[in-house]
């Protein structure tokens, strides 16, 4: 993979970003290389981020004071933080491989994966404000970021996969569908851990 | 039945006035000379819809609006959140839905069966009074008439007018089944006709009180019972006509959009059925940890898990017959609001299941994560398959291209982001709310008191509001476009096909 797919592209996403997908498109990255050079490294970011804004301020969920967690559980929550941003990236852009028959795309696994890296690059740079753990403060940075992140999915996909646009919106279409349905489930699975007695006290 | 796959049928893609000529060939063709789809209640229905639309979402827009600054009503009752959330709830739900899937049916029943409506003057009856109806129930409810059960709170005179009005919707629809000229039933007429049949058994059940004056009446049941019938009720109603009846609205117009049959015919009928018998079990998920028997939660529970099943056979359905017709997107601006009400459909019914998890619902129930499912539902599937066929129905009912194909990209964008917002909002204010409402502190009392994480909502109910916003800005610039698309128009004629395909 050429060092235009790693970390280094990322600013380029903002001033050049069909640059940077007509360039996936046209180097066919191996999955393992993009793997280190790109997801390990952006499944970091969020995780580190809420460590440090956690264990400095506690997270402020409105309705007093702020909620303080002992050092232990911030890390098993960052650690599980980190295990989830890789489950996540991999397995979209494995959903997207396998969706791409489908939609007559490209379908090396190295080009999806590095384009789940890119798409969600700006959702994952805007955790920076988990360094202010404010739950509001976090959906006004993030929200933009995910609007910015769903322009490159809808633009980016059918340049990097080499489809017509119209091909690609469906194709963006179905992958964002799967999204919602894979963070609602996320939401799910948390809440139900809440209930089984794991995570915060809650009297249920 | 052997393994036919109609597909809806064939009117061509802009008909054209047909004048004598036509009808000359049409004798010559020994076919339905004289006959002409009755398509002017349609065209009549679809301009309800909308101004429904516009009321209903401006209404939620203002109670929105309240939950940000509460002395916006001004100490009035009529603007009372309590009034203006029921007009909201009535005129988006049997308004904008039921005047749209009216519309579409008596549309699309014509060209799947090539007849013309049965009864077409009870057909015009049903348009007129059900407007009338919902305009005068959305009065009473701002007088404070209210039946107090959700969904269903339009008072007694009210519930025997819709009575009245859906026996005779069902007449002209079934009516229209029973002539048609070709022999399988499409399978949106079975959704359709689902819709028309389940909603009046529960109408009927649930309406059922004992009037004590003009504008009260107290219901037959109470307690637990009363909570049973009542969510059987309101589940099935977003079930048979949210999602059964959007669904006969989807399987006719996602074909003619697409220009190709459902992608497995067979699935779509099975799905039906799966779809049919599951539903019905799955209301007293509404009810979990409530005065209901233990079992009669879990049959909820259950059923809601196996109802995903059936649902997201349609998504398949529907995600691949789109799949093979993606050049239809070059030229169809409106194709976009289907594929996109085919994702929050998928989430949607996804989520429904989910959240009638009993250890979910614990911590889901109550709070605003509920409001963001059901407007997933509403403006990502209802609202977006619904603008999807009006874009597409207009054009065709008035013989015009759609005045500005810009401005319906505008709205597909404003759309998505509206929706998109108003579920993000509710995703981060009711687990929020979960969570803050449960909290324990280390003597195991609540960690915080309502009133405090009520305060804190603001910001949330804040980008509620703008997501309304935005969606209603979308539908307004809708309401322009298909204004100047049938501007100085009369609804073109249109007849069945000579040769009537069995």
């Amino acid at each position: 993979m050429s060092d235009a797919l790693g970390l280094s592209a990322l600013p380029r996403l903002v001033t050049q970003p069909m640059a940077v997908f007509k360039a996936l498109s046209e180097s066919a990255p191996e999955g393992h290389r993009v793997f280190f050079q790109l997801i390990l490294p952006l499944s970091l970011i969020p995780p580190v981020l809420a460590y440090v804004g956690g264990s400095a301020f506690g997270w402020r969920l409105g309705g007093g004071e702020p909620l303080m967690m002992p050092a232990q559980s911030l890390t098993l929550i960052s650690l599980a933080y980190f295990f989830a941003m890789v489950f996540g990236l991999v397995s979209s852009a494995a959903v997207s491989a396998w969706m791409a028959a489908t939609y007559g795309a490209q379908r090396a696994f190295g080009t999806h994966l590095a384009l789940a890296g890119l798409v969600a690059a700006p959702v994952i740079l805007a955790s920076a404000a988990h360094l202010a753990p404010h739950v509001f403060i976090n959906m006004l940075v993030l929200i933009p970021a995910l609007i910015w992140s769903l322009y490159l999915l809808y633009r980016g996909l059918p340049e990097a996969l080499a489809i017509p646009p119209e091909r690609g919106m469906l194709m963006a279409t179905a992958l964002a569908g799967y999204l919602l349905v894979a963070i609602v489930s996320l939401l799910g699975i948390t809440v139900a851990l809440w209930s089984g007695g794991i995570g915060p006290a809650i009297g249920v | 039945m052997e393994a036919v796959s109609p597909s809806p049928s064939d009117a061509p893609p802009l008909p054209k006035p047909t004048g004598g000529k036509a009808v000359a060939a049409d004798r010559a063709a020994g076919g339905t000379a004289g006959e002409r789809y009755h398509d002017r209640v349609a065209s009549w229905l679809t301009a309800f819809a909308m101004a429904w639309s516009i009321i209903g979402m401006t209404a939620g827009v203002y109670v929105a609006a309240e939950l940000v600054w509460p002395t916006i009503d001004f100490g009035r009752e009529w603007l009372s959140y309590g009034r203006l959330r029921t007009l909201h709830t009535n005129a988006v739900i049997f308004g904008f839905g039921v005047s749209a899937l009216m519309g579409t049916a008596f549309y699309s029943v014509q060209r799947t069966c090539h007849v013309p409506l049965f009864a077409p003057r009870l057909a015009w009856f049903c348009a007129l009074a059900w407007q009338a109806g919902v305009l005068a129930g959305g009065i009473s409810l701002l007088a404070g008439w209210n039946g107090g059960k959700e969904y269903a709170e339009l008072e007694w005179p009210f519930d025997i007018a819709i009575t009245v009005v859906w026996v005779c919707f069902a007449i002209v629809f079934f009516g229209t089944i029973a002539k048609r000229r070709i022999k399988p039933i499409y399978v949106s007429n079975w959704f359709y006709g689902g819709l028309i049949i389940v909603i009046a058994m529960l109408h009927l059940v649930n309406s059922l009180a004992i009037p004590v004056t003009l504008s009260k009446s107290y219901s037959l049941f109470a307690g637990a019972q009363d909570a049973i019938v009542q969510w059987w009720y309101g589940h099935n109603a977003v079930g048979f006509l949210l999602t059964g009846g959007f669904l006969g609205m989807l399987y006719y117009f996602l074909p003619k959009h697409a220009g190709r049959p459902i992608w497995s015919y067979r699935l779509s009928i099975v799905a039906f059925w799966a779809f049919t018998y599951s539903y019905i079990w799955a209301g007293p998920h509404h009810l979990h940890y409530n005065a209901v028997p233990e079992w009669v939660q879990s049959l909820g529970m259950v059923m809601s898990l196996v109802l995903l099943a059936p649902s997201w056979a349609t998504l398949v359905n529907g995600v691949m017959t789109v799949a093979g017709a993606w050049e239809k997107l070059r030229t169809d601006p409106a194709l976009k609001f289907i594929v996109l009400s085919l994702a929050f459909y998928g989430l949607a019914t996804f989520e429904g299941p989910m959240m009638s998890i009993r250890s979910v619902n614990v911590v889901s129930h109550f709070t605003d994560w509920t409001i963001g499912h059901v407007h997933s539902g509403a403006l990502g599937w209802n609202a977006m398959i619904t603008f999807g066929a009006f874009y597409f129905l207009v054009p065709r009912l008035m013989g015009a291209s759609l005045h500005s194909v810009r401005l319906a990209n505008i709205h597909f964008w404003l759309a998505l982001a509206g929706t998109m917002l108003y579920i993000l909002a509710m995703w981060g204010a009711g687990v929020s709310q979960g969570l803050l409402w449960l909290s324990l502190d280390d003597i195991g009392e609540l960690s915080f008191s309502f009133k405090d994480i009520m305060a804190s909502m603001a910001p949330y109910y804040a980008l509620r509001l703008v997501a309304g916003l935005i969606f209603l800005s979308g539908a307004l610039l809708m309401a322009y476009n298909l204004a100047m698309t049938g501007k100085g128009r009369r609804t073109v004629a249109a007849s069945p096909p000579a040769t009537a395909a069995a």
